[in-house]
């Protein structure tokens, strides 16, 4: 306990004495880290964008002609205990053709040819959010197609499947650029503290011959580049949280059809920046008193 | 206290140590002395381990140094206190930090720290330059730093590279008087010096190095 109080006293102090070394680190973390905060804050709102629009996806069950009204309500019963799907709204044969009447409107006409109704009754299906999930979809379809009583299933496929693909590009991306930073925090870290292990070899040297340990001498150190690292964590945290706001608010003006994209990004989503800072920067504190000859 | 048994060193085809054999006795004051390049500083790096032996065996205060591993060399320094010419202080730190840092790696205890520091700042008589910071010390000051900060833990071995190498002689007689006040404590010291005026007329024993062997023992 007493060796931490001395080791973060030390560090510190070497914050201090060092700080043009150190806030160049500081400045070149936070400079990653917003970017990749940038990033994330982009993928967060086309994410709650996608979610949004999913809300209005669903199936639709076509039911086979001349079906009773009990085998109709027989499938309504089986859909609402289905723990994929979330609302089930049925549309009469009557009530989709008066739907059909009103999208064509004065066209309308060419419907008096048929002597009767010559559209199915449906049930219109909306699935959970977890379930909307192209494979998971595609599955329900089948096994909804296979159901007593129904004709047919349709559901938008290739929307369904472009979204999800371009979701897993955001994420692959964050991903991605999450690990490019992550090495290069790393490497800014590891340089950081190999130049400041070499400027004070005179001191760890004089320590040496005091008899302290490898963790006495290293320690410092590891602390100083955890120190850096939260310290550009915390810059990039402020900086992502000004810009947003900047954004938010400003945005609208010059760039209307944002405002109904942009959301307010949660508190939570500054904390990463700040744990991503200090982990980055410890893991390059560590890899460099590791591979120091001393 | 300290053992060389036919112990050599080479530095690639140079030949540093010879077949050095010699013993030191627990409580005695020694020097040892030769000609630059005698192997004077190769034979005390050797003692805390800076340096290692490519032939013979060393024991320091019980410690066999052939089987020291490297993680245990900082236990086995902090029984040796070792005084440097060029001082080694760290010019960023006040004096009393300096003597301080000697307890700071064996994890002392603040209340304990203050009070040793204190009583050896004490003795060397610095206890008012303890705010000082060393480049603000003559050069007799600061080897009274170095020298309170290998004596602070109370090592149990004490070894001087050329102490008054830097000094006058009133200062150098200074210093000679600390190092006979830590050996009658019971600490074996061991100093090594060119300096014969040293050692003349103290009683103690000398080894003499010369073309890197033990040439002779001498009383002073």
């Amino acid at each position: 306990m007493r060796t931490l109080i001395y080791s973060i006293r030390t560090a510190l102090s070497s914050l201090w004495h060092e700080r043009w070394i150190n806030l160049l680190s500081v400045l070149s973390i936070s400079i990653g880290l917003l970017i990749l905060g940038v990033f994330i804050a982009v993928a967060f709102n086309m994410d709650s964008a996608l979610k949004r629009w999913s809300k209005n996806f669903g199936l639709v069950v076509y039911l086979q002609e001349g079906l009773s009204s009990e085998a109709e309500e027989d499938l309504r019963v089986f859909f609402l205990k289905d723990p994929d799907i979330e609302g089930v709204k049925y549309i009469s044969k009557e009530e989709a053709l008066q739907e059909l009447r009103r999208i064509l409107g004065k066209n309308g006409s060419v419907l008096e040819g048929f002597e009767s109704n010559p559209l199915p009754s449906s049930f219109e299906l909306s699935l959970k959010d977890k379930s909307l999930e192209p494979p998971v979809v595609r599955r329900k379809a089948a096994q909804i197609k296979l159901l007593e009583g129904v004709e047919d299933v349709e559901y938008g496929e290739q929307w369904l499947s472009s979204l999800n693909a371009l979701s897993g590009i955001m994420k692959f991306g964050v991903v991605f650029l999450g690990g490019a930073i992550f090495v290069a925090i790393a490497f800014i870290t590891y340089s950081t503290v190999k130049i400041l292990f070499y400027r004070r070899r005179d001191e760890i040297e004089t320590l040496k011959l005091l008899g302290a340990t490898r963790f006495f001498i290293r320690l410092p150190f590891l602390l100083e580049g955890l120190f850096v690292g939260i310290s550009g964590g915390a810059v990039s945290s402020l900086a992502l949280w000004g810009i947003y706001s900047l954004v938010l608010h400003k945005g609208p003006e010059y760039l209307p059809s944002i405002s109904g994209f942009l959301v307010q990004l949660p508190l939570t989503a500054y904390v990463p920046a700040l744990l991503a800072g200090a982990v980055m920067s410890f893991t390059g504190s560590l890899i460099a008193v590791g591979k120091i000859r001393y | 206290m300290i053992q060389f048994l036919n112990v050599s060193k080479f530095y690639d085809s140079d030949t540093v140590l010879k077949d050095v054999s010699l013993t030191v006795a627990k409580g005695e004051l020694a020097y040892i002395t030769g000609p630059s390049g005698s192997g004077k500083t190769t034979l005390l790096k050797l003692i805390y381990c800076a340096e290692r032996p490519d032939k013979g065996r060393i024991v320091v205060a019980g410690w066999d140094l052939q089987k020291l591993k490297q993680g245990t060399i900082p236990y086995l320094r902090r029984n040796v206190g070792i005084v440097f010419q060029d001082f080694r202080l760290l010019f960023n730190k006040t004096v009393f930090e300096n003597v301080a840092l000697a307890l700071r790696v064996r994890d002392a205890h603040p209340h304990e720290i203050k009070e040793k520091v204190t009583g050896v700042l004490k003795e060397i008589r610095l206890m008012h330059k303890a705010d000082v910071f060393p480049s603000h010390l003559s050069g007799g000051e600061q080897q009274r730093v170095v020298i309170a900060r290998a004596m602070v833990a109370k090592p149990t071995v004490l070894l001087a590279d050329e102490p008054t190498g830097n000094l006058d002689a009133e200062t150098s007689g200074t210093i000679t008087d600390l190092f006979r006040a830590i050996n009658a404590r019971g600490t074996t010291v061991l100093i090594a010096t060119h300096n014969d005026s040293l050692f003349h007329g103290t009683g103690r024993r000398v080894i003499h190095l010369k073309d890197t062997c033990v040439e002779k023992e001498t009383v002073g």
